[in-house]
């Protein structure tokens, strides 16, 4: 047996299975017959351990350095570290399809072990069955990983060098995956709620999987944002590429979704919405692998993205009609009534999903709009970061402003208790930004900081207040804050909160107040530059088994040695500059190496950025997602809670 | 997330700004950087020419560090691109003609799904006038709901 | 209603970022901000091996409004394209050498890599080194290799960026020819 054989296996077993769940499914519905789920389960276990033998079978070719298939062959070589190896599985198309299809495998088996509905469980689990298929489909057919060489090479090309200049590289995929797939449970409940016309507890029911999958991309994207920062020696951490954008988009939607849901969940409001909400958002998901796998954004200097843009477009579409025209019947029998007061809580929710909804709208549209134009004049035009920035300004605003005053606000009608909160939280507002323009700050930073203020004394309020009135009828402020262990799910929520508040901080301040020179220096020599003397005391190389690295051992002073360097792979004849951070509360102090002396090491040529707050980025990044597992971790009192007809496991 | 771009400058033959005849690089004051950020950079996907470290970006802020130095403004340094390269270098589209569209997005958005959020929050109150068969809710019958929101409240916050 | 205007939006979608699938490589060639437009003039030390026969400077002046002009930015660092067209130059500058001038502008290499790939193609058209690419920009050029035409009255006609096969450089020649 070869891992190409075992693969090929593993991937038909795996096709099979997912077949017959999807049969399964169908004779659920056709029959109501709930025995026919439980075969289904089992078909969704055994389609996810196929893809687990696919997915080992490629990384035994990968540890094993057997070029005897087309994907180590184009991907793979023996120089590589054992950690690149392994990651090597996902640095390219066909390998990073078929993680994509294990990981949406894993979600269907977990995700219909926790359907309980009669009605709705064939439906939900047809439709991640058949979006699993179609994954499993494109990997054994149309970009086969597997497919064996007639000759194989010694050694191949090896992976991209800039994925090997990272471990984050070998993690960031894996968080993007996880959310993105995540995605598809909320989607296909919501398919089932429609085509069973069961309108309102389809959102409880997949609350959890969302906030878990939004979980996921949120790190995904903070990891991402990261590993630009260490790697690409520019000292930014987002550049608003249309990659990035993709992975923002279905986030945006995401976050949207969660706040509308609550509402639906609330008031049983919204509902027909909440539909096109959670099809948008998992279509986005696939929006973004279209962009980053066709080439029909890079038009320049086209990348080469195979045969499958037609296809995931194709799946796009299929998608977003299914959703639309399903949503049709819906919006014509779904009937919510309802007041909302825009000064209640669930005003304010759906303006701030509203909000979301727009910033999506935004990237959407800003990432086609050179596609437009051409389309339509053919004229060539380029939208970037300081068009995003710009445009990103007045909405985070929106957004900080909601955020804070949301959840202070109760369901239905504001009460005159709340205004005292509301007065301190206006205080807080203008003096947070009177104290900024005091300091010299420019407006967008003080108005950012008085905002932050704003959402620090909003949270204050709500975490203080239920505490005192606990407090005042089980008495003792001890008890009180007993009482809000049961809370948890709350607190995780204003901990979300808090964090976005300091990311926004954290990401006026960097952007605004940043410092970028370049200087060529002698060995030995010193240079003052903000408010630091950095030294460079030498220049040397270093042998690795996949690279050659030339490195300059730089002081900067008070922070000790910083090691920036230049790593030369076989594969491309251009160094990649891997960066040396000295990371501060306040400001860090980012080296890159330019240049050097070739023939006398005489001078090094440097490059220096300065950026405030920079690490409360990858704090607020650590607190969201700590908010976020304090939402969803199992509380005891939640399993009993019943439902209607149960489908025994 | 800049596989696609550096895989297309890889295709490309991205050339670093190591040095030509062992000659190091000029010094760069942060204002270089400043407009070179607004420029993109012609060779690759997705990176301004403050950002990339390819030969042709390294070329674009020299000559940017060179033209300050001769006394000329940002907006004549950033003509001086656009002259060679159209508008196409600019990383903010035109505010005008097609380009005004993108840069009304926000406007756009709010618009189309305020004006949705509108109908609908309107439909979903006259509708539930209509069931409760009340021109509007009064007082009292609100606080009685009231009531019994916040003992839902309680409820799920006691053990 | 609504769900009507929806799928057609998702179909308008589709139709856009199908065109864009099905056009990409046509899009990739460039207008250039240059076309119709007199092209600038340079003046540049040959490398090495043309030093004997262009003198210790060519200037582009010289040539610009006399006769037709091919344009070739390369660099021994650009690999494969540069490789796989500089055969295909040679060729057409030995076919045309007589009533269109080839110059090749080395950018951003060393001399002796450059002298050296000179060598290896043989290429006996005039090369100039331009070891910041300061032309390049001049020329609104993307990234080697790209090849201009420039037509007997001075003017820049086309632009192609990428590897340059014979038939689409054959076009390129005619399109100038008096």
């Amino acid at each position: 047996m070869t891992p190409g054989m075992l693969g090929q296996l593993g991937l038909m077993l795996a096709v099979f299975f997912s077949v017959a769940g999807l049969v399964s499914v169908v004779a659920a519905w056709v029959l109501r017959d709930a025995r026919y789920v439980r075969v289904a389960r089992r078909a969704a276990l055994l389609a996810f351990l196929g893809t687990l033998v696919a997915f080992g079978a490629l990384e035994w070719a990968l540890l094993t350095d057997d070029f005897s298939i087309l994907y180590t062959a184009r991907n793979h070589t023996t120089a590589s570290p054992t950690w690149v190896k392994f990651a090597t599985l996902w640095a390219a198309l066909e390998g990073s399809i078929l993680l994509w299809a294990l990981l949406q495998t894993l979600y269907t088996w977990l995700a219909g072990l926790r359907m309980r509905d009669y009605w709705t469980s064939p439906v939900a689990l047809g439709t991640l069955f058949a979006v699993q298929l179609f994954f499993l489909v494109n990997v054994l057919f149309v970009i086969n990983p597997f497919t064996p060489v007639p000759n194989p090479p010694a050694d191949g090309p090896g992976p991209n060098p800039l994925l090997q200049n990272h471990w984050m590289m070998a993690v960031h995929p894996i968080l993007m995956y996880l959310g993105f797939v995540g995605l598809s449970v909320p989607f296909a409940h919501a398919i089932a709620a429609m085509v069973t016309r069961r309108y309102q507890t389809w959102v409880s029911e997949t609350k959890w999987w969302l906030i878990f999958a939004w979980g996921f991309l949120t790190a995904a994207i903070f990891a991402g944002g990261w590993w630009s920062y260490e790697v690409l020696g520019w000292g930014g951490y987002w550049a608003w590429d249309p990659v990035e954008n993709a992975s923002f988009i279905p986030w945006l939607l995401a976050t949207a979704f969660v706040h509308t849901a609550m509402v639906q969940e609330r008031r049983s409001l919204f509902r027909s919405w909440n539909f096109a909400l959670v099809t948008l958002a998992f279509a986005a998901t696939v929006f973004g692998t279209f962009l980053t796998r066709s080439g029909v954004i890079e038009s320049v200097h086209a990348f080469a993205g195979g045969p499958v843009g037609p296809i995931f477009l194709g799946f796009l579409l299929v998608i977003l009609t299914t959703g639309f025209a399903l949503l049709g019947r819906v919006s014509s029998e779904v009937r919510d009534a309802g007041s909302v007061r825009l000064w209640s809580r669930e005003g304010l929710l759906l303006l701030g999903a509203l909000v979301f909804v727009v910033m999506a709208f935004v990237v959407i549209l800003g990432t086609l709009f050179p596609l437009l134009v051409e389309a339509f004049s053919g004229d060539k035009v380029s939208v970037g970061a300081p068009f995003f920035n710009q445009l990103f300004v007045p909405l985070g605003y929106a957004m900080l402003a909601l955020m804070a005053l949301g959840p202070v606000l109760p369901w239905r009608r504001a009460e005159p208790e709340t205004l005292r909160a509301l007065a301190a939280m206006a205080v807080a507002l203008v003096l947070g930004t009177g104290v900024g323009l005091a300091l010299g700050w420019t407006l967008w930073v003080s108005l950012t900081a008085g905002l932050f203020l704003f959402n620090l004394v909003a949270l204050a309020w709500l975490v203080a207040s239920p505490i005192a009135r606990k407090a005042r009828v089980l008495g003792g402020v001890r008890t009180g804050v007993g009482a809000l262990a049961w809370s948890r799910r709350r607190y995780g929520g204003y901990l979300v909160h808090f964090a976005v508040a300091l990311t926004a901080l954290a990401i006026a301040f960097s952007q605004s107040y940043r410092l970028d020179v370049q200087k060529t220096l002698e060995i030995g020599e010193s240079w003052q530059v903000a408010g630091r003397t950095i030294t460079v005391h030498a220049l040397r190389a270093v042998e690795e088994s996949h690279r050659y690295s030339v490195i300059a051992d730089v002081e900067v002073s008070g922070l000790g040695l910083l090691h920036p360097r230049l790593n030369y792979y076989r594969t491309s004849r251009t160094p990649f500059a891997s960066p040396a951070v000295a990371y501060t509360l306040g400001k860090d102090y980012y080296l890159v190496l330019q240049a050097f002396d070739q023939k006398d090491s005489e001078w090094v040529t440097l490059r220096l950025v300065v950026t405030p707050l920079v690490l409360w980025l990858w704090a607020s990044a650590v607190l969201m997602v700590l908010g976020t597992a304090m939402i969803l971790w199992p509380s005891t009192r939640r399993v009993q809670v019943g439902r209607t007809p149960e489908v025994e496991a | 997330m800049k596989r696609i771009a550096f895989a297309v400058a890889l295709v490309f033959s991205l050339a670093l700004a190591q040095t030509v005849g062992n000659e190091p690089p000029p010094d760069l004051s942060p204002q270089v950087f400043e407009i070179a950020k607004k420029l993109r950079c012609p060779v690759c996907r997705g990176e301004s020419a403050a950002e990339s470290s390819a030969g042709v970006t390294e070329e674009m802020r020299r000559q940017i560090a060179e033209m300050l130095a001769e006394g000329k403004s940002e907006d004549e340094i950033i003509q001086y691109f656009v002259d060679r390269y159209t508008e196409w270098i600019l990383y903010e589209p035109p505010k005008r003609g097609l380009g005004l569209v993108v840069w009304l997005a926000p406007l756009i958005g709010l618009g189309l799904f305020g004006f949705g959020l509108y109908g609908y929050l309107k439909t979903a109150s006259r509708r539930e006038r209509a069931l409760s068969g009340l021109e509007d809710v009064s007082e009292e019958e609100l606080a009685r709901a009231l009531a019994e929101l916040e003992r839902d409240d309680t409820s799920e916050e006691q053990p | 209603m609504r769900t009507v205007a929806g799928i057609l939006v998702a179909l308008a979608i589709g139709a856009i970022l199908w065109w864009g699938m099905q056009t990409k490589d046509e899009r990739s060639e460039l207008p250039s901000a240059l076309a119709g437009r007199p092209a600038p003039a340079f003046a540049l030390e040959p490398l090495p091996s043309f030093r004997e026969r262009w003198g210790g400077e060519l200037d582009l002046a010289d040539y610009l409004g006399k006769q037709p002009i091919v344009l070739n930015f390369w660099a021994s660092w650009c690999y494969p394209a540069c490789y796989e067209e500089a055969p295909i130059l040679e060729a057409a500058w030995r076919r045309w050498g007589d009533r269109v001038l080839f110059v090749g502008v080395n950018t951003q290499d060393e001399i002796d890599k450059a002298e050296k790939f000179v060598t290896q193609f043989g290429l006996s058209f005039p090369n100039v080194y331009d070891p910041r690419g300061k032309v390049g920009i001049d020329y609104g050029m993307y990234g080697v290799p790209e090849t201009f035409a420039i037509s007997a009255d001075g003017r820049v006609v086309r632009r192609h960026a990428g590897s340059i096969d014979a038939t689409q450089l054959e076009a390129m020649i005619r399109e100038v020819l008096p």
